[in-house]
């Protein structure tokens, strides 16, 4: 093979080299871009929780934070993921969910009803950051990262 | 739902991936110019449907009016890119065309993961299932009909004659989601310290049980199918996610003792272990560099002569590495593009593996952390077990290097977490009130 | 309280990060560090690349014999070997089992990538181009090369010639030996590959350069070298009553004559009838660390610089001669001595050329396809070892061992030449005694030294001496 053409031959191989790295750099510059924005969002608390407003005696302590999972359970039976002691509460009460990147709150057919933001709900509903969910005397607010 | 049919303009996807095509063409025209593989049809064909198939995922996905991440795909192809490169450079042409038909397969794959299940997080609701199924999968090359026996090892069911599927690779999948639903359940209980539960009425380890079960079983499995590679793999995963979920090292350090004990044991009374053993620690030795040690010195031999800038594509001669194009691409790639080339690749894994993990960081509970961190976690370390390997720093493991190795288990497997890595960051996106 | 999962995110992405950072250098440590000796390799398959497809170049005697050459065979090229003595000296260059001897050491030369040709090197490895391969002159002297070989028949051992103006090697062979051409022909490759490697004979060692075996007797040459520079008279008379003891803390140990003899003796008599107890009272005077010194002058001890792989061997095996048995054991040439016939030869010529130790070699030149000379392989001479009068008087001693009255190694005469030897008769682990000879010829004005060692050898050196007198009468053309 004649010299030109492998000159010609290495500028090709030369070239994918340099766009092996165009890629990596821009692909890095987009990592660190992202990564500096997200610096700022993970400040805030990235998971949601339900933070006791208003309680009783026997119920959760006020303040208290409590984590949701994908799928939580509220409710009085100590197997529940979030436990609301309260005469008021069914064994199994309400789930929060979080589903099509949302999350949700149902009524799992409780015998006195769940609240939320003072009325009762009858189907599945969107919660959002600051909305409040009562089951019984307890009243929990919901916190989201935004 | 009605939000997701808005499409979304996804620019820096589209941008990235132009130099995805770019690559592959000059990759191919390298290889191809060297005289290292013949021009023909299949030389136009290939780079062409695979730009074409690139282009589509974006297309798909910003129609769909995905908000997830836009690196991991430009990043997933790119590999694919090179892999489709070295392919060519160092398989026989019928594998370039299967790979190719893989790489469509596994673009199908990535369509159907974004699609199905509708909502994510239901994969949380039913764990035990995917424990069931992932072990149904992982022993289904027993089965007589559809199980296959290749190279000696019978970690294979196909269905035609040409698509054969290992499913200890899609396993990883199933394991991965498995043990994010348990540990988000259970976590804190693990977590805790046994003192401090003494009045308790179970003491946290019995939460380890389903788990460990889960994991002896799949021990179980892969030793009699004797895949060495998946073992470690599963083992690997297996102590990160304890890791990730409870934060105790002392989970992790007993699993590596573990680990090393269980390695040497078996180095003894397995034979084929302890042949890899002998090979790790003397493949130059006289015995070992004509016989069980000749593919790792051929593959040393590639390494030193890459150098710093390489022999050129196309222009090497890993071509004695016996299945060179499986486990010694990375050898391969080193020799012909040089440690310039090598270090550019493993950074391309290592933005990968960052990027996964700062979706992981974000996501909105602990379940989608855990399954983004551990399908993460799957990627680099099975990138590090196989470049280790050819690297002589661990002994070898038949292990596929992500999207790089010849083979379609692995790409359909490797595309299919891609897919999920980028749903939970459209999730994430979307839960925070995008 | 329980660790938040992205706190344990954030430091599995560390360990990850640190784990790719050790195997980017592990990357490193093949593909830069150890680059060089990798390509270097003789079972590097890079260097065979072109053996089926392109002419290997030829590997030619002094008179220009070719030893080696590529011939067309079917579809490509085979490479054959003329000289199955020279098995593993010139070695082979095998598409599956690698290269040895001068076709490894001399592997980029012959496929056209001398290292003196950066530009044939550079264009080779990146633009695909091969330049006509270069062929490779050795010293070897086919003639002599024939006698060493028919001298030792196919008793075990090595003979090794050299000339000492150049060193040059003149011959070399090892026995038992192989026959080169069926491990390099693919049909035969494999059967013939495993009947040689796994040989409890060893045939593809070069007993030459890499046996080690106690020197016995030749040893003297470097004993006495250290006693007279230590300034020892050769003319003194010294009392040898056989057995000898230095004083009763040897207990039972004695060193014994091996002509069970009384008597006065000097170095010349001493050389002639190689007088164990003359040689063990002359080392414990000069004592062990200057006797260390002088073996380390010789070479002894350390890797001779050639271009094919050498044995070091050994003075002791603690590297120092700190006890008088030893110290005394040594000077005969036993103690824990371990040498190769190769460095004997050295030591030989280094006597015969008046002092300063040569660097040996196999090739002379590389000559490209057109017949320049690409490069001449000249290393000439390392530092004066010793004083040109030791050497002298040595020489000497040893002219006295061949020729006169009573000499042990009467053996080794040549009718018409004054040859300078020594015998040697070295006990062993492994049985009978090994035979040895170191030897040069003419006296006066040295063209030729020979080393002659065979294993095991019922008459010691009294069977090795007429093989180093044959191969000396042939370099000497009679």
């Amino acid at each position: 093979m004649d010299v030109p053409y492998q000159i010609a031959l290495w500028g090709v191989r030369l070239a994918f080299l340099v766009v092996l790295y165009v890629f990596l750099i821009r692909a890095f510059g987009s990592l660190w871009r992202a990564l500096r924005t997200e610096a700022e969002l993970a400040a805030r608390p990235a998971l949601a929780y339900l933070v006791v407003q208003r309680t009783h005696a026997q119920g959760p302590r006020a303040g208290e934070r409590l984590p949701l999972r994908t799928i939580s359970s509220l409710g009085r039976d100590a197997g529940n993921d979030v436990v609301v002691n309260d005469e008021a509460a069914s064994a199994r009460h309400a789930t929060v969910t979080l589903s099509d990147g949302a999350w949700w709150l149902e009524d799992q057919g409780s015998t006195n009803g769940t609240l939320l933001n003072g009325q009762r709900i009858v189907r599945r509903e969107r919660l959002r950051d600051g909305d409040i969910v009562e089951i019984g005397r307890v009243g929990l607010r919901f916190e989201a990262a935004a | 739902m009605v939000a997701r049919m808005r499409p979304a303009f996804r620019g820096t996807e589209l941008g990235l991936i132009f130099w995805v095509a770019l690559l592959v063409g000059l990759g191919f025209l390298a290889v191809i110019g060297a005289g290292a593989s013949a021009l023909q049809a299949s030389s136009l064909i290939v780079p062409a449907t695979f730009v074409a198939v690139a282009v589509a995922l974006h297309l798909f996905l910003a129609v769909r009016g995905s908000r997830g991440d836009q690196l991991l795909l430009p990043l997933a192809l790119g590999l694919t890119a090179i892999g489709l490169v070295m392919v060519e450079r160092l398989a026989p042409p019928v594998l370039l065309l299967q790979q190719l038909t893989w790489t469509v397969v596994a673009a199908g794959a990535f369509v159907a993961a974004t699609l199905i299940p509708r909502d994510l997080t239901v994969l949380a609701r039913y764990k035990y299932s995917w424990a069931l199924a992932g072990i149904a999968l992982l022993a289904s090359p027993l089965l007589p009909v559809i199980g296959r026996e290749l190279n000696g090892a019978r970690i294979w069911i196909g269905l035609g004659d040409l698509l054969n599927f290992q499913p200890a690779e899609a396993v990883k999948i199933l394991l991965v989601i498995f043990f994010a639903s348990y540990l988000e359940e259970n976590r804190e209980l693990l977590a805790s310290a046994p003192a401090r539960r003494l009045g308790s009425v179970v003491p946290p380890l019995a939460y380890l049980v389903p788990i460990v079960l889960m994991w002896v079983l799949a021990m179980g499995v892969m030793v009699l199918q004797k895949d060495l590679g998946a073992t470690l793999i599963f083992f690997g995963i297996f102590l990160a996610m304890i890791y990730l979920a409870t934060g105790r090292a002392t989970y992790a350090l007993t699993g590596v003792v573990l680990l090393l004990a269980g390695g040497s044991l078996a180095a003894r009374v397995f034979a084929h272990v302890g042949a890899r053993i002998d090979v790790w620690l003397a493949p130059f030795s006289d015995e070992l560099r004509f016989g069980a040690g000749y593919q790792l010195v051929q593959g040393l031999f590639a390494l030193g002569n890459g150098g710093l800038l390489g022999a050129g594509l196309g222009n090497g001669m890993p071509d004695r590495i016996p299945v060179v194009w499986s486990d010694f691409v990375f050898a391969a790639f080193t020799e012909e593009v040089g440690f310039i080339g090598a270090i550019g690749l493993l950074a391309l894994y290592l933005v990968l593996v960052f990027r996964g993990m700062s979706i992981a960081l974000r996501a909105p509970t602990p379940f989608l952390q855990l399954l983004a961190a551990g399908l993460s976690f799957g990627l680099a370390f099975q990138t590090l077990v196989i470049v280790g390997g050819n690297a002589k720093l661990i002994p070898l493991t038949g292990v596929t290097l992500p999207f790089l190795s010849y083979g379609g288990s692995s790409l359909v497997t490797n595309f299919v977490i891609i897919a999920l890595l980028i749903r939970v960051s459209d999730i994430t996106v979307r839960v925070r009130g995008g | 309280m329980i660790r938040p999962i992205a706190a344990n995110i954030r430091s599995l992405t560390l360990v990850i990060a640190l784990a790719f950072l050790a195997t980017s250098m592990g990357v490193a440590y093949w593909s830069l560090v150890q680059a060089a000796e990798l390509s270097a390799d003789p079972f590097n398959p890079r260097l065979l690349a072109t053996l089926r497809d392109r002419p290997r170049g030829a590997i030619v005697a002094a008179d220009g014999t070719v030893l080696a050459s590529s011939a067309r065979s079917g579809s490509g090229y085979a490479r054959k070997y003329a000289d199955r003595s020279l098995a593993q000296a010139i070695g082979y260059a095998s598409y599956t089992y690698g290269t040895s001897g001068v076709e490894a050491a001399y592997a980029e030369s012959l496929i056209g990538r001398d290292a003196a040709d950066p530009i044939s090197q550079w264009r080779a490895r990146y633009l695909g181009e091969q330049s006509p391969p270069a062929s490779v002159r050795v010293a070897i002297v086919p003639a002599v090369q024939r006698a060493a070989a028919a001298a030792l028949g196919d008793r075990r051992g090595a003979v090794i010639a050299l000339d000492p103006r150049t060193g040059g090697i003149l011959a070399s062979v090892s026995q038992p030996g192989y026959d080169p051409n069926l491990i390099v022909d693919p049909a035969t490759q494999d059967l013939a590959w495993q009947q040689v490697n796994g040989n409890v004979g060893k045939p593809l060692i070069d007993r030459a350069r890499q046996g080690l075996y106690p020197p016995g007797s030749t040893f003297k040459l470097v004993t006495a070298a250290a006693a007279l520079e230590r300034g020892l008279d050769p003319k003194a008379k010294i009392r040898v009553d056989d057995p000898y003891q230095a004083d009763p803390s040897w207990g039972s140990y004695t060193v014994k004559s091996p002509s069970q003899a009384h008597g006065d003796f000097d170095l010349s008599l001493a050389f002639q009838r190689s007088e164990n107890i003359y040689f063990a009272k002359i080392g414990l005077q000069t004592g062990g660390a200057r006797l260390a010194e002088y073996a380390a002058r010789f070479g002894i001890g350390s890797v001779p610089r050639c271009e094919l792989s050498a044995a070091k061997g050994q003075i002791a095996t603690g590297g120092q001669l700190d006890r008088p048995i030893l110290v005394a054991d040594t000077s005969f040439g036993q103690g824990e001595l371990l040498v190769s016939p190769l460095q004997m030869a050295l030591v030989t010529a280094t006597i015969a050329r008046g002092g300063s130790l040569p660097v040996p070699h196999y090739a002379t030149a590389v000559v490209d396809a057109a017949g320049n000379t690409l490069r001449l392989i000249e290393p000439g001479a390392l530092a004066q070892a010793i004083k040109p009068e030791t050497a002298a008087t040595i020489g000497a001693a040893m002219v006295a061992a061949v020729e006169g009255p009573g000499a042990f190694a009467f053996g080794a005469r040549i009718p018409g030449v004054r040859v300078a030897g020594k015998t040697g008769t070295a006990e062993n682990a492994s049985g009978l005694p090994h035979g040895w000879f170191v030897g040069f010829a003419p006296a006066e004005s040295p063209v030729a030294v020979v080393a002659v060692l065979i294993e095991n050898s019922p008459g010691g050196g009294e069977d090795a001496a007429p093989v180093g007198a044959a191969v000396l009468r042939s370099a000497l053309g009679r």
